[in-house]
């Protein structure tokens, strides 16, 4: 046995890209054992929705929680408050919220995708990426007013209108896109320094897969098919846009990207038919209820499954509300990746993991 | 060699990004803006106050009952909430210009700290001084009835 050493890694550190803390302990470069530390973040946000704020409100809040999957919480907790209020929202409401998920999801893997490439050591493609992702922050912000706070959902329905000309606009930028993505795709699969730093490292099997109860790409990649997308259809009805699963098998940095980068070509179809086939109707559902009893609410964010929780007593403010995050999810996953690799490629295992603290300490 | 020469006619080409602040950025036209108020048509019924996420909006008031309406754009998350919640069309409306940077002189946010209470505690001593009037005059009320109807009395016992 060769001497071990520890190694810290966060909770701020050039190669990450959210507060978490890593003890790696080393022995020959190889990582034989790892600790997590993920709460350094938190805000109190749950306390704050069932104390200070109103139920409508609350919705602003939870989004919040995050920059990157802001609609994914709104959507999430305007879902689950619907369900305490016993509505049921207008279709061009659900497809709406759609779109802008789906939108945030092309912005959410391309952001993680060049991360990725970033902590590999390949700057060049990192800014590539980035530059591609442009054009999805520039549709959210016609769509909804603003570059990060969407605010699009709310409880009832959605904010905003889709204008006929936005709409346009959302088709035929990605269409010039298609081909770009087509590049990132040649240049993730087949680049040859790149899989240096990405095949066969950070590997998950799918039998831990299902032990450590991952979601997400994270868990597809290792071929477990795990999508909210698949499973729920009340709420949000996926499959009639179009939805497909996307699985690999290998479990490692690569099949991540390539689970990331298949997706993309899914959600651009959702895109597009929804915005082909958006039903006509209004925008909100309008009710003077208070929030009452208790549910649940399930939704896939860009990371995985989302999950909220909220019991309401007839008041204008909660009684209880629940976030669990995708991330924290696949904490234990996240540990379990680093096993066996070497200590150098830790950040592109970190980076595909796309972890994001701020939404598991709230 | 591909990348070599995708490399080489890199040089020559333009930046993708833009040289902001020089140049604009992209900025839709229905960007969610400053919010904005004009006072002849609002009916002070307080609803965007109440439903402000954030609580930008406050309305103080001063004895003689008058309404005025404080908008703090440094806590404002321009969600449009409180122009969806107005009962009166035109009264607020979101523009679509951006929040100009606060400066220090301007002492945003511990001005505003201080006025927000300031103007709950103004209604509310408006709202006391309204009661005690309203107790003033139901007292003098009802002394003057009680006084009508002693009279009354006293001329009904005289008849
Ligand atoms: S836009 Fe939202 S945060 Fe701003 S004043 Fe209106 S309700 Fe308040
Ligand atoms: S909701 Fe509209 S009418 Fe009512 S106080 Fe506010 S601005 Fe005035």
């Amino acid at each position: 046995m060769g001497k071990q050493y520890e190694i810290p890694v966060g909770a701020q550190h050039i190669a990450l890209l959210e507060p978490l803390h890593f003890k790696f302990t080393t022995e020959n470069e190889k990582i034989i054992n790892t600790d997590a530390n993920v709460y350094y973040v938190h805000r109190g946000i749950e306390l704050a929705c069932c104390s200070k704020f109103k139920f409508r409100q609350v919705s602003f809040v939870v989004g919040r929680v995050c920059g990157l999957c802001s609609i994914s919480h709104t959507t999430a907790y305007s879902q689950v408050a619907e369900k305490l209020l016993k509505i049921e929202i207008p279709r061009r409401a659900k497809y709406l919220r759609m779109l802008i998920i789906e939108l945030d999801r092309i912005h959410s893997h391309l952001l993680c995708l060049s991360h990725v490439a970033e902590n590999s050591g390949f700057e060049a493609l990192f800014m590539k990426t980035m530059q591609y992702r442009e054009f999805s922050m520039e549709l959210l912000e016609a769509v909804c007013g603003n570059r990060i706070q969407y605010d699009f959902s709310i409880v009832g329905g959605v904010s905003r209108d889709l204008k006929p000309q936005v709409a346009d606009s959302i088709i035929s930028r990605l269409k010039t896109f298609m081909p770009q993505l087509d590049e990132l795709m040649d240049i993730y699969k087949h680049n040859w320094t790149l899989s240096l730093k990405n095949k066969g490292v950070g590997a998950i099997t799918k039998q831990q897969a299902m032990e450590l109860n991952l979601v997400g790409p994270f868990a597809r990649a290792a071929g477990l098919a795990v999508d909210v997308r698949n499973e729920t259809e009340d709420l949000l009805p996926w499959k009639e846009v179009g939805f497909e699963m996307v699985t690999e098998t290998a479990g490692d940095v690569y099949s991540r990207n390539m689970i990331r980068l298949r997706e993309l070509y899914v959600s651009i179809r959702i895109v597009n038919n929804i915005i082909n086939g958006l039903p006509e109707g209004d925008l909100i559902t309008e009710t003077k209820a208070f929030p009452e009893g208790e549910a649940t609410v399930r939704l896939e964010a860009p990371r995985g499954e989302l999950f909220y929780y909220a019991k309401g007593n007839k008041t204008q403010v909660l009684e209880r509300l629940k976030i669990k995050a995708p991330t924290f999810s696949n904490v234990a996953g996240m540990v379990k990746g680093f096993e066996g690799n070497e200590y150098g490629s830790a950040p592109a295992i970190i980076a595909s993991y796309d972890p994001c603290l701020s939404c598991t300490a709230r | 060699m591909k990348t070599f020469f995708k490399a080489l006619g890199n040089l020559v080409k333009k930046p993708v990004t833009t040289k902001y602040p020089f140049e604009p950025t992209f900025k839709p036209d229905d960007y969610r803006g400053l919010i904005g108020f004009e006072e002849s048509l609002c009916i002070w019924c307080r609803r965007c106050e109440a439903v402000c996420p954030p609580g930008a909006i406050v309305f103080s008031q001063d004895m003689e009952g008058k309404q005025t309406y404080h908008y703090n754009r440094a806590v404002c998350i321009y969600c449009g909430e409180c122009v969806r919640a107005c009962p009166k069309e035109g009264a607020l409306f979101q523009t679509a210009e951006p929040a100009p940077c606060a400066l220090k002189e301007e002492n945003i946010n511990n001005a505003w700290n201080k006025l927000y209470p300031e103007a709950i505690e103004s209604r509310e001593l408006y709202a006391a001084e309204k009661k005690r009037k309203a107790a003033e005059k139901a007292a003098a009320d009802k002394a003057a009835a009680a006084a009508k109807k002693e009279s009354e009395d006293n001329s009904g016992a005289t008849a």
